[in-house]
């Protein structure tokens, strides 16, 4: 919920939307939003009928909460919104490994893979600037669709990506297994 | 960040040597037409490209009185990211460079597959590397060439 406020400050909204993008019980978002608004880390103001919430960027904290959420749970959001220039041309973009898996070490690099009609310096050109926001290096792995449905069937090591968790950029669970060839 | 003060710390000073200069850029040459066998794995030809960049920014070294210290872990970083100081090669390709070198981390020591986007890339990076060095050289360091 501080990930989605926070690091998009210029975007207001109501609990509703905000329950529905965070998969919360609306009773608790209600509650958690009260709390952080009278601590001072939200704005709340009225629109219409509903009140809406937004980061409050004036709070002394807030810089410093923003870079925490960058590097941690809001590390996808970083990723993704740097892929958005390319987001059309991709099929899928995941986050594997250490990272994915939830056992990262302080060093541990983001290893990425992209499916899709981008070249690799097109790849690490758009990512390049992440990596000093999130204080880690990212690595991608640019697959063509095809390539990646054909070295799915060969090789053990796509298979492996396969079976453990991901955090997914673009695309789901679904798209991956229709590329992987198999029924979801 | 100097050469000057990478002296000791990751670079050693040597005399330039015309022959081996030769050698270098022959064995870079090499590996980039070796890169191009259309019957070897996409990680070979990777590799064979990524060996071709090594030379090249060896020479580059080399060229300018220097030699990665390989003793110290990170002589390829070294390399690569000397490359600016060379030969004048601008960021934005040594941070390709870069991630090629990361990429080769991954497939030598966790088995990691090559995509052919990186391949495709590396050989480019090569070629385009080669062709800069060989201009570089024949601009500031004829008496090499």
């Amino acid at each position: 919920m501080l990930g989605l406020l926070l690091l998009r400050p210029e975007e207001a909204l109501h609990g509703r939307e905000i329950a529905r993008r965070t998969g919360l019980p609306a009773g608790t978002v209600t509650r958690e939003l009260t709390k952080l608004a009278e601590v001072g880390l939200l704005h709340r103001e009225r629109r219409g009928n509903q009140q809406v919430y937004r980061a409050n960027t004036r709070s002394p904290v807030f810089s410093e909460l923003a870079g925490i959420l960058r590097k941690t749970s809001g590390l996808a959001d970083v990723l993704a919104q740097a892929l958005a220039p390319v987001a059309p041309k991709l099929r899928a973009a995941f986050i594997f490994g250490s990272i994915a898996q939830g056992r990262e070490s302080a060093g541990s690099d983001v290893d990425l893979i992209l499916i899709g009609d981008l070249g690799f310096a097109q790849a690490v050109e758009l990512l390049h600037a992440a990596q000093a926001t999130l204080g880690r290096e990212v690595n991608p792995k640019v697959f063509t669709a095809s390539e990646f449905t054909s070295k799915v069937a060969t090789g053990a090591f796509l298979r492996d990506v396969l079976a453990k968790p991901k955090i997914f950029l673009i695309g789901s669970d679904h798209d991956l297994a229709e590329l992987a060839g198999r029924q979801p | 960040m100097t050469l000057q003060n990478l002296l000791g710390v990751s670079l050693d000073a040597i005399a330039p040597d015309k022959a081996l200069v030769a050698k270098l850029l022959a064995a870079a040459e090499r590996n980039i037409s070796d890169a191009q066998l259309d019957a070897l794995s996409t990680e070979n030809r990777f590799d064979a490209a990524y060996k071709a960049i090594l030379q090249l920014a060896t020479v580059a070294l080399h060229a300018n009185g220097y030699r990665t210290l390989t003793s110290r872990p990170g002589h390829h970083q070294t390399a690569i990211q000397t490359l600016p100081l060379t030969v004048g090669l601008p960021q934005a390709k040594v941070i390709v460079l870069d991630a090629l070198r990361k990429q080769r981390n991954l497939s030598d020591y966790s088995g990691d597959l090559v995509p052919i986007s990186a391949a495709t890339e590396c050989l480019l990076s090569a070629k385009d590397l080669l062709a800069h060095v060989r201009a570089w050289l024949k601009t500031h360091k004829p008496e090499l060439t």
